[in-house]
């Protein structure tokens, strides 16, 4: 490609002087021994600035054309990259979702069995209670009774004893004795 | 208490076994209620016959004198004497009943303690003593004793057994009945 280019340069170089030549002497180029030592020139010229300016343009352009590419790859791969994480991130944040909604579930039916487990267990404490209430109570009714009956019974026996030490005169002491005697073998 | 009742058991029965021999056991008994009688009513006598101070001699000695002025006959002062010399007089109270027991046993007879609220009439006595008599199967001795706290009636008790016709009696157990509802 380069070469092409050189040969059309080349060439375009020339027609101007051969057509001056041609138009006759005293021009820009004559048809001479000159025409041969400027075209060496020109040669000369044309290889010294393909040396030093044309290829290091080309390898400057080629490199720069591989810098960019080289960064356009780049940035492909970072976007892809970038895509990749998202797209990891978006699993991720997707996972997380699911597992709080697993925690939050699982959270809910152990709280509602804790709450179901702390009901029964109340109710139950409760039914306790109240039994024990209601049997308490019932001794308590049935102490105080007994207590009453005592009570009762002591002061009737009290009474009777002094009634009886007031009022016993010796025939009733016979007839105590007597009974008592009378008694004797029926006990035995 | 039941230490103290073997004891006297122990001494009771080797008395008893003596006396059967001499064939006085009956009067044996009395001869020893009477020493009893002259200690209780001589606390002095029985001080002196319980005190450890005192020489196991001299205990003997008082005891033996003591026997020999409440007309007790040799057989029941040497006892006396042993009783005192070995420092068990303080048991005589245990023995003399322990005694008693045997004699009565033997004569197929009971003693009937009975405390009544007011003294009993020889015919009440009788009465008693014969229907103690039939029930038991034994002669009788009652031994009887006023007793004011009792209301009305009388308490008798011939060994374990405890024939209540007291008021008393009554009362307590019409308690009881009201009390159980």
């Amino acid at each position: 490609m380069s070469r092409v280019l050189a040969t059309a340069a080349f060439l375009l170089a020339l027609l101007p002087s051969l057509a001056l030549a041609s138009e006759g002497g005293g021009g820009l180029i004559n048809l001479d021994k000159s025409l041969i030592i400027q075209m060496v020139n020109f040669g000369l010229l044309l290889l010294l600035l393909g040396k030093l300016l044309y290829r290091p343009l080309v390898g400057k352009m080629e490199e720069r054309a591989l810098a960019i590419r080289k960064s356009l790859d780049e940035a492909q791969a970072a976007r892809a990259e970038a895509q990749r994480e998202r797209e990891e991130h978006a699993a991720k944040i997707q996972a997380a979702h699911a597992e709080a909604q697993a925690i939050r579930a699982a959270a809910l039916k152990e709280a509602a069995e804790e709450q179901r487990r702390l009901v029964d267990a109340a109710r139950a404490e409760a039914g306790r209670l109240v039994e024990s209430a209601r049997a308490e109570m019932t001794q308590d009714v049935r102490r105080a009774k007994q207590e009453l009956r005592q009570e009762v019974s002591d002061l009737v026996i009290a009474v009777a004893e002094r009634v009886i030490k007031k009022s016993l005169r010796d025939e009733d002491h016979r007839r105590i004795v007597a009974d008592a005697i009378a008694r004797v073998e029926k006990v035995s | 208490m039941r230490a103290r009742e073997g004891t006297a058991r122990r001494y009771a029965k080797a008395l008893h076994m003596i006396a059967l021999e001499s064939g006085a056991a009956p009067a044996v008994g009395q001869e020893l209620a009477a020493f009893l009688g002259v200690l209780t009513a001589e606390p002095e006598a029985r001080d002196a016959l319980t005190r450890p101070w005192i020489k196991a001699g001299d205990r003997r000695s008082i005891a033996v004198a003591v026997a020999r002025k409440a007309g007790c006959g040799k057989l029941v002062q040497d006892f006396l004497g042993l009783v005192a010399d070995r420092g068990r007089m303080d048991h005589l109270p245990e023995i003399v009943p322990a005694y008693q027991a045997l004699v009565d046993e033997d004569l197929g007879q009971a003693r009937a303690q009975v405390r009544s609220a007011v003294a009993l009439t020889d015919e009440e006595k009788r009465q008693l003593g014969a229907r103690l008599e039939r029930a038991l199967g034994k002669r009788i001795l009652l031994e009887e004793h006023v007793d004011s706290t009792l209301l009305g009636g009388f308490v008798a008790q011939v060994g374990s057994l405890i024939l209540d016709g007291s008021l008393d009696g009554q009362l307590a157990r019409m308690r009881e009945r009201l009390a159980r509802g």
